[in-house]
């Protein structure tokens, strides 16, 4: 279910906080949306599969959300002057130890795979996927010494199911991440 | 049988509600606190040169939240089944929601913009993730009194640990009283055998 901004007032109160995204399963509407993504995730085989894969996934999701939780904001900032100087300030002096990071776990985790953990897709694969889009499409760079977590990428791209999605998804049009 | 390290500052801090996992499961752990002075020369020993760190069956495994959910999951304290461990997850994350705004506050140095940092998060922050919780309590809890409603689990113990540091910040334990239900949960959770024994024997701590 996807609302347009102006939609969205009339559904605000129908969500247990006030917020989205929220998914409805088994009579029960979760909020917060990395606990929706680690139950489908565990439901549908993604998470890893034993409780130190599955708490390596939770470290990599929980450091790629670091990296969001810095640069949503900044992202969403109306104002154009300031937001352009935020970001001025982001890619060179936060992001960098961020995707360090991210290639640190990489080393500790991914088995020599070409996955995060336990050489084979799990959730944290897909977030980190999804965070880096966004700053891809505005530096295509970021990842310029990183070449695993580039192989990473265009081995999430080329799975099937995936790569179908990423062709068919409505295009994203918001400001936020 | 697995021998756990935790490793951190000598603080509450994010390690704590690690520490309250350990103490309700009644598993003995290594509690290491290292000082501030001393952590430069044991960052490197870090998979990400951040704190805490919980080294277990050889493993070190950093990111705070990680860590308590995989100690509460080995210890049956992170819900029954996976709909469970999602309805701990969103609370676990309305409580990090909170957190976040509490470390921004705490942190400003600057002491103008603190205050103000300060009075946002009093009129504003708190009373909204308050908020939250109390409605994910009333949806989840159902006659409650902890989140999971019969079974404690550490969306309970984290809330413990966010209301101590809501308490260190607005130096007050009066916030609770508009919410029916976090109030009694807040007491409830303390008043358990080996919370409270625990609660009266850990290192009394500035943060």
């Amino acid at each position: 279910m996807r609302y347009e901004r102006n939609e969205w007032p009339s559904y605000k109160s129908e969500m247990p906080l006030g917020q989205i995204p929220v998914l409805k399963v088994d009579g029960v509407k979760l909020p917060q949306s990395m606990a929706i993504a680690r139950f489908l995730a565990k439901r549908f085989g993604l998470w890893g599969k034993d409780d130190l894969q599955q708490a390596n996934v939770d470290t990599v999701v929980d450091t790629i959300v670091n990296l969001m939780n810095k640069f949503s904001p900044i992202y969403a900032e109306q104002d154009e002057s300031k937001k352009k100087a935020e970001m001025a300030k982001f890619f060179p002096n936060e992001l960098p130890k961020h995707v360090r990071n991210l290639d640190t776990l990489v080393k500790l985790y991914s088995d020599g795979g070409l996955f995060f953990v336990g050489n084979h897709l799990t959730c944290c694969d897909l977030e980190v996927y999804n965070i880096l889009e966004y700053l891809l499409q505005i530096d295509e760079n970021v990842l310029y010494s990183y070449s695993w977590l580039h192989k990473n990428r265009e081995e999430v791209e080329k799975q099937p199911k995936i790569a179908s999605y990423l062709k068919n998804r409505p295009a994203r049009r918001s400001t936020t991440c | 049988m697995s021998n756990y390290k935790l490793y951190y500052f000598n603080g509450r801090g994010r390690a704590e509600v690690t520490r309250l996992i350990f103490a309700q499961a009644g598993q003995k752990f290594e509690d290491i606190r290292w000082e501030h002075s001393e952590w430069p020369q044991h960052k490197a020993e870090t998979p990400l040169g951040q704190m805490p760190v919980l080294e277990v069956d050889g493993t070190k495994l950093p990111q705070s939240l990680s860590i308590a959910r995989f100690v509460a999951k080995k210890f049956n304290l992170a819900g029954r089944d996976n709909l469970e461990q999602a309805k701990v997850d969103s609370v676990i994350d309305t409580n990090a929601d909170l957190l976040q705004k509490f470390v921004t506050v705490s942190f400003e140095k600057d002491e103008q913009k603190k205050q103000q940092a300060l009075e946002t998060f009093q009129q504003e922050d708190l009373p909204k993730q308050l908020q939250n919780l109390e409605t994910l309590l009333t949806n989840y809890g159902q006659t409650g009194p902890y989140f999971l409603g019969a079974n404690l689990t550490w969306a309970d113990l984290m809330f413990l640990d966010m209301v101590e540091k809501v308490q260190d910040l607005v130096k007050t334990q009066n916030f609770l009283d508009k919410y029916p239900k976090l109030k009694r949960n807040h007491d409830e959770v303390q008043k358990q055998p080996k919370i409270a024994a625990y609660l009266k024997s850990r290192p009394q701590t500035p943060f």
